[in-house]
């Protein structure tokens, strides 16, 4: 019932927010603004193209190759910093001082050193997401209960049994969290390193927005929230059934 | 019946930094026979949990040793002795039967043995039909029946015991003193449990150690007479009373030093 009502207030919330652009759609014009009436017909007109979509698939594979190194790289180097105090010592400092960095500003220095190529898209990617994953399973990987670690050992666990059957599954709701929080920053960037050299997705952004029509342009971030939000589930339900205890544990935290 | 089981030697505990704070146990020395069933009473603070921590190895103590069948075991694990924690302590992300199995497991018994192992001890403390409940859906009383056969599938020679009804509700806290008896009696070996319930202590007790704190010592020792097995109704005769209210002076004179 409580979750119904709730259901309710969000489409009243999003119906009042429509209502609204549509009315300032029709006094700015479409040039400045497309009411969601004109976007709806551009979008449709973007998905019979084409175009839209094959861009997107395009970058999203190369997204998905920054962002799995991010995670290759960020789950272990968290998890070795939160149980290792010389670790610790060691990356926390470039870990924190990266993680307040704008990517965007480190573009033109990425550029001269990689080129305008796969390889910049893939490493601003990582760059963007690999901070924050890391960050999130060092918290998990500092918060695991002492007293789990005394259990393992009063049953003779050796410390290899012990990161493996104890440290890893406690850190699992971590993973999952860092790995989403990755998810977005790693999207945003994709964008964001595609418009720099006009390419792909972001690209098509770029050239959608020196058009004097809004409409494509709106369309095309509407499908890019979408994208994200369709991620970000999809991550937290594979999570769900990977572990069917991590959602209860949640509420009990 | 009388050979010496495991003994603890001249043991001190200080907490703080390089034992500088506040001393836990001093010169602490005890001896536990072989197949008894000893329990630890005290008030909170008396030093008795940590002390079992010790003797379990999973707690390092400043100076003293811990002798488990003539060998020394300080700050080592294993060898005979399996743990039941307060709060119970099963891995959320493990089902019974993985929890009951992680001993064995650790150990490197094999995956079908240990299935098989760990769903008799899951049977012994009646929780078939739960192998494959997490944790979380498990009451309180599940959970530590769970603790108990996880303990129990290792084969200890010695069972310690943490309070490990502490954190029940007193019906499911009789009814498991209960179960465990008959456990006991199915599976005789050393136990070693800690309270700070007089009832609890009187109930189940061979012999029955009074804590007294800060630091943690002995204050005396009680050699309970009931009969075994026991059942409920010992709870009410005199002789149960009068012990009862003799221990619970004990602890109050301790509580005032």
């Amino acid at each position: 019932m409580q979750k119904l009502r709730n259901i309710g207030f969000s489409c009243f919330g999003i119906a009042l927010f429509l209502l609204a652009w549509e009315d300032a759609g029709r006094t700015l014009g479409p040039a400045l603004l497309a009411a969601p009436s004109v976007v709806a017909g551009d979008y449709l007109a973007l998905l019979r193209q084409g175009e839209m979509l094959r861009e997107l698939a395009f970058s999203l594979r190369q997204m998905a190759v920054g962002f799995a190194l991010a995670c290759l790289v960020g789950m272990p180097l968290g998890a070795v910093m939160g149980r290792s105090r010389i670790a610790d010592a060691i990356f926390r400092p470039w870990v924190s001082m990266f993680v307040v960095t704008s990517t965007a500003a480190l573009i033109p220095l990425l550029i001269m050193v990689l080129g305008t190529g796969l390889a910049l898209r893939i490493t601003i990617v990582f760059l963007s997401a690999v901070w924050y994953i890391a960050l999130t399973t060092y918290n998990g990987a500092r918060g695991i209960s002492p007293q789990q670690i005394a259990t393992a050992r009063s049953f003779s666990a050796n410390s290899v049994q012990i990161f493996w059957k104890v440290v890893v599954p406690a850190l699992y709701p971590y993973l999952l969290t860092g790995a989403r929080i990755g998810l977005v920053h790693a999207i945003r960037a994709m964008v964001m390193a595609e418009m720099f050299v006009i390419i792909g997705y972001g690209g098509l952004i770029h050239r959608s927005g020196l058009l004097i029509e809004t409409g494509p342009l709106l369309g095309l971030l509407v499908t890019l929230m979408i994208v994200s939000l369709l991620f970000n589930w999809l991550l937290r339900e594979v999570g769900r059934r990977l572990a069917p205890w991590y959602e209860q544990q949640r509420v009990m935290a | 019946m009388n050979s010496v089981k495991l003994e603890v030697r001249d043991v001190s505990k200080r907490y703080g930094h390089n034992g500088a704070g506040l001393s836990v146990l001093e010169n602490f020395s005890l001896s536990v026979s072989e197949l008894e069933f000893l329990v630890l009473l005290g008030p909170s603070g008396c030093g008795k949990s940590t002390l079992l921590r010790i003797i379990d190895g999973i707690e390092a103590c400043d100076t003293g040793q811990i002798v488990l069948d003539g060998r020394d075991v300080t700050g080592t694990t294993g060898g005979g002795r399996g743990m039941v924690f307060q709060s119970f302590e099963l891995f959320p992300w493990r089902t019974t039967l993985d929890n009951v199995a992680f001993g064995l497991e650790v150990a490197g018994v094999g995956r079908k043995e240990r299935t098989e192992r760990a769903r008799e001890y899951i049977k012994l403390v009646g929780l078939s039909g739960f192998e494959n409940a997490y944790p979380h859906e498990l009451s309180g009383g599940m959970q530590q029946r769970v603790g108990i056969a996880r303990a129990l599938a290792i084969k200890p020679t010695i069972l310690l015991m943490d309070e490990p009804y502490g954190a029940l509700d007193v019906q499911t806290r009789d009814l498991l003193q209960d179960e465990l008896l008959d456990i006991w009696d199915k599976q005789r070996k050393t136990v070693i449990f800690v309270t700070h319930s007089i009832e609890e202590a009187l109930y189940l007790a061979d012999r029955i150690v009074v804590m007294s704190p800060r630091p943690g010592r002995i204050d005396r020792i009680i050699d309970v007479p009931f009969e075994r097995p026991r059942r409920d109704a010992i709870k009410s005769t005199p002789q149960f009373l009068e012990l009862r209210r003799d221990i619970w002076q004990s602890l109050k004179r301790g509580a005032h030093v």
